[in-house]
This record gives structure tokens, sequence and C-alpha cells, in this order.
């Protein structure tokens, strides 16, 4: 007979994101009777999983956790910029794990559950070392519960095949206007809350209207839908580890005042013009958000301190604004609080989208082994020989090749990549940029291979 | 290089315990039971608006 659910109450408790009734299932390769449980004593050994039942806990002993320790170690040796016994493969896959498991970017991105599973599929079918639970990351079943309008959803406003899109409002409907720098500043939480969510919800009543039924729903839904998506991440990492030994690579977010301001806030072109028009008011709101930025990017930080807080870097750089703008809003408002989360003993992945380049000196302000420097557009190997002595560096692989090049050329490129830059360790194979379903299924799989054949130190 | 100034309400706070108080009858009880319940409480509504502007 064959086990379908937990027959005593100690086995219905999660054990690595399931029931303990599911791990058993899997361990004995689909067949367990019940007259087997009847003989529990406290602990049982199945090879990869041990069980013990006092705890209704899964210890991972075998293979995969074994696995799980060889990658985190390659992971976080390269990351502290050592050399680990190979170079550690850390894809940011996104909706090419739709593409690669069979969904739509619908599914993906309204349906969470299944943009888990199709990360779990590419980290199991893939040699790789560690991966986001879900890069697609936006779970559109829960901006649509807060009523939120600035995305385009897979499905309703861009094809069911298409990944989600930020929306930029013109100028003038700006979510903040001009003259409303002082309120953010007096007090950011208040004005996130009274001005800001009114503005960008469809469903949330601004201040002084009547209240709707709408708007009180968007709050209770949208709470309660935030806590399930958060909660589920806790899951989906331990399945990872448990069913292919993969790392979960990132925790905790992370975006400077400056880009702050510019997305979600002013707008790019509304924040250029402040930039000469009230430049104190930019300075002063951007050292307002510094506080909560920190705070929040260290609430979510990997308790264990082994994965890096990731900071998504987006138009702080040249030419999106002058070196001189970057000098002084930019750095003296994002280096503090990457220095406060150094201090608590956690290292920041710079997610440098763009080309970053012309400020790589200042990133070198910062203490060896504190960053990861991730390369989109800028010159890998310029970074390499700027920073490379002081910050492992991830990335590099250009999206168009992966997309539009053949495997030859993927490997080519990867070699010449980790001929540059890798040598010495300090390095971790990636994309330029998150992995869309544009890029060919043969391309990543030529990408991951060649690492692993020429990759070893 | 700037520096973090201090806010009028700190990060991970909505509705500080202290304006709340003013609001309570006495408390007979044990009132930093009531205020961490009502910190913690409080925090997730802070989680929610900063990760509505940060993450979605």
């Amino acid at each position: 007979m064959v086990l379908q659910s937990a027959p005593h109450p100690t086995f219905s408790e999660p054990a690595c994101g399931r029931d303990l009734s599911d791990c058993i299932v899997e361990a004995r390769g689909g067949m367990v009777y019940h007259n087997f449980l009847k003989k529990v004593s406290c602990y049982w050994d199945f090879g990869d999983i041990k069980v013990d039942f006092y705890k209704g806990q899964v210890k991972m002993a075998g293979e995969k956790e074994q696995l799980y320790g060889e990658r985190l170690k390659r992971y976080v040796t390269a990351m502290r910029n050592e050399k680990p016994d190979m170079i550690p493969i850390r894809p940011f896959v996104a909706e090419f794990a739709a593409k690669y498991a069979g969904y739509t970017c619908q599914e993906v991105t309204h349906d969470y559950e299944k943009a888990f599973c199709a990360a779990r599929k590419c980290a199991s079918d893939f040699d790789w070392d560690a991966v986001v639970g879900n890069m697609v990351y936006v779970w559109t079943g829960l901006t649509q519960a807060i009523g939120l309008k600035y995305y385009g959803v897979p499905g309703i406003d861009v094809p069911a095949d298409s990944g989600f899109q930020y929306r930029e409002p013109p100028e003038e409907e700006a979510f903040m206007k001009p003259d409303e720098y002082d309120q953010l500043i007096e007090d950011p939480t208040g004005f996130l809350f009274n001005v800001w969510l009114p503005r960008v919800s469809v469903e949330v009543s601004a201040m002084g209207e009547a209240t709707t039924y709408r708007n009180n729903l968007s709050f209770l839904k949208g709470g309660m839908a935030m806590l399930k998506y958060f909660s589920s991440f806790g899951k989906q990492n331990e399945l990872l580890r448990c069913e292919s030994g993969t790392v979960s690579a990132i925790s905790g977010i992370l975006k400077a005042p400056f880009d702050i301001l510019g997305d979600k806030l002013r707008g790019y072109i509304g924040l250029t013009m402040d930039l000469f028009e009230r430049p104190e008011k930019v300075l002063a709101a951007c050292e307002a958000l510094m506080p909560h930025l920190a705070h929040v990017a260290l609430s979510g930080a990997d308790p264990e301190r082994q994965v890096p807080i990731t900071i998504w870097m987006h138009r702080g750089c040249v030419p999106f604004v002058s070196r001189e703008h970057f000098d002084k809003f930019y750095w003296p408002t994002l280096k503090p609080i990457i220095e406060e989360i150094l201090a608590a003993g956690h290292q920041v992945l710079f997610y440098a989208e763009g080309d970053w380049n012309a400020h790589l000196k200042s990133f070198a302000e910062l203490p060896a082994g504190s960053i990861i420097y991730h390369v989109d557009k800028g010159d890998i190997f310029e970074v390499h020989k700027t920073i490379g002595h002081k910050f492992c560096i991830s990335g590099g692989i250009s999206n168009f090749l992966l997309s539009y090049g053949t495997a030859a050329e993927v490997r080519e490129w990867c070699k010449k990549v980790i001929d540059g830059v890798a040598r010495d360790g300090g390095y971790i194979m990636d994309a330029s940029a998150i992995i869309q379903n544009d890029a060919k299924i043969e391309n990543i799989r030529a990408m991951t291979e060649f690492t692993r054949e020429y990759g070893v130190y | 290089m700037a520096e973090k100034k201090e806010p009028m309400v700190k990060p991970g706070v909505c509705i500080p315990w202290e304006e709340k108080l003013k609001e309570l009858p006495e408390i007979t009880g044990d009132e930093q039971l009531f205020r961490r319940v009502w910190e913690d409480n409080d925090a997730l509504a802070y989680i929610y608006i900063w990760h509505c502007l940060l993450s979605f």
C-alpha cells in the first residue's frame, strides 16, 4: 500500500517543505507500507534522508546534503574573492525557467508555485550551485490584490508569453509631485501610506476621500497575500536543498535612495530635472530614505551571513546622470547604507544593471571582500583590472549571445571570460542580466557544461 | 558623505508605542507585553508598505 497521507500527528509536521510521508515516498522510490511505519522507534535512515520521528523532522544526510555543502562552500568561497574547487555557477534565471519547464510567462508571473516549480526543475536538471527561488520575483496575484497600476501584466497588458513590464508614468503624472519633497523628507513611511500608495493603486482611496469596500479589501488582501508569498520562500529554499542540493543564492533586498526616487516616486525625467531645479531637496530626500532602506535590507538578510543582500542598481550611473551627480547624490547616500550592512556582517551583491564602469573607483573605496560585483554591460575585463583584487565578480556572459549566438560562440566567450577574470578564483558564472525566455536552452546548457569542464581549479 | 539623520518615525515603525499608549487607560498588567506585541504587528505594516515600494 502506498502511503498517501500522514497516519499519525507526528508525521503531519512540514519537513523539507512537505509532509513527512511525501519524503518517505520519495526516499523509498515510491513505495512504502503502513505496517513499516508502525515499527517506528525514534530515528530511521533512508540513505539520502534521515527521519527523526520524535521531532517530526527530516534531516538530509546523504548525497544531496553533501552536494549542498560542497556547493555552499564553493559559492561562499568565491564570494569572499577566494579560490574554490571550481567556478560556481549561479544563473539568475527568470522567464527562462518558464520556457525550460514548459510554462508561459503568464503562468509563472501569476502562479508563483509554477515559478517555484520551474526554478527547481532548472536547478535539478542543470548542474548549478545556486539559484534564486523565484527570479521572476513579481507575483502579479499580489500586485493585483493591492491594485498596483504600474505593471504590464502578461496575458492582460502584454502577450501571455512576454515578461511583465514596469510602466513609468509621464512626467506630469509622476507618483510624487515636485512640491512634495518636504512631506517625504519629514516622514517617509507616512508619505508612502498616505500619498504614494493611493496614487499607485487603483483600489486605495486618497486621504480625505470616502473610503470604499475595494480600499479596505486592498489592504487585507494585499497584506495576507504578501505574507503568504514571502513565507513560501522558506519552503522553496528547503526544497531546492532537499531535491537538488542547490543553494538559495541571495537574501534581502536593497535599492539606492536615488534609484528609489527615480523608479517609484519622481520618475527618471522628473528626478533629473529636480537635480537642477531643487538639488538640496533631492539630497535631503535621499538622506531621509537611507535609514529605512538599510532597515529593510537587514530585515531580510541571511541570519547565517552566508549569502548576500542584493542591491539592484538602476539609473544612478553615467550617462543616466553625470559623474558629478553620481558623486554628489548617488554614492554619498548609498555608501553609508552599505557600510552599515557590512558592519552587521553581511556581504552585498552589487547587481550593476547597465554599465557602471565609470564608477568603479568609488566602489573600490569599500573594504576588500565586502561586495560581489555583478557585471552586465560593463567591460568585465576592465572591472577585473580595477576592482578584481578586492571583490568577487559575477556575470559578463552576454544575454544577446545567449539568445542569438550559437553554443560554440557561448563556449568561446565563456573561455575568454574565465581566462581573463577567473584564474585566481573570485568569479561566479552567470549571464550579464537576468535570463529571460529569449535565451536558447542549448546556449544555457553550453554555458553550464563548459564552465564545469574548463572551470576546475 | 551623507550621514543618516534620525528620522521622525524610526525605521520599522508606523505608529510608535508611545503614541498608542496615550490612547489606552492605565495598564494594570504587563506593559512590556502589550508593547512588544503592538510593535511586532506594527512592524508588519511597515514591511508591507516598504516592500510595496522596493520589491513590487
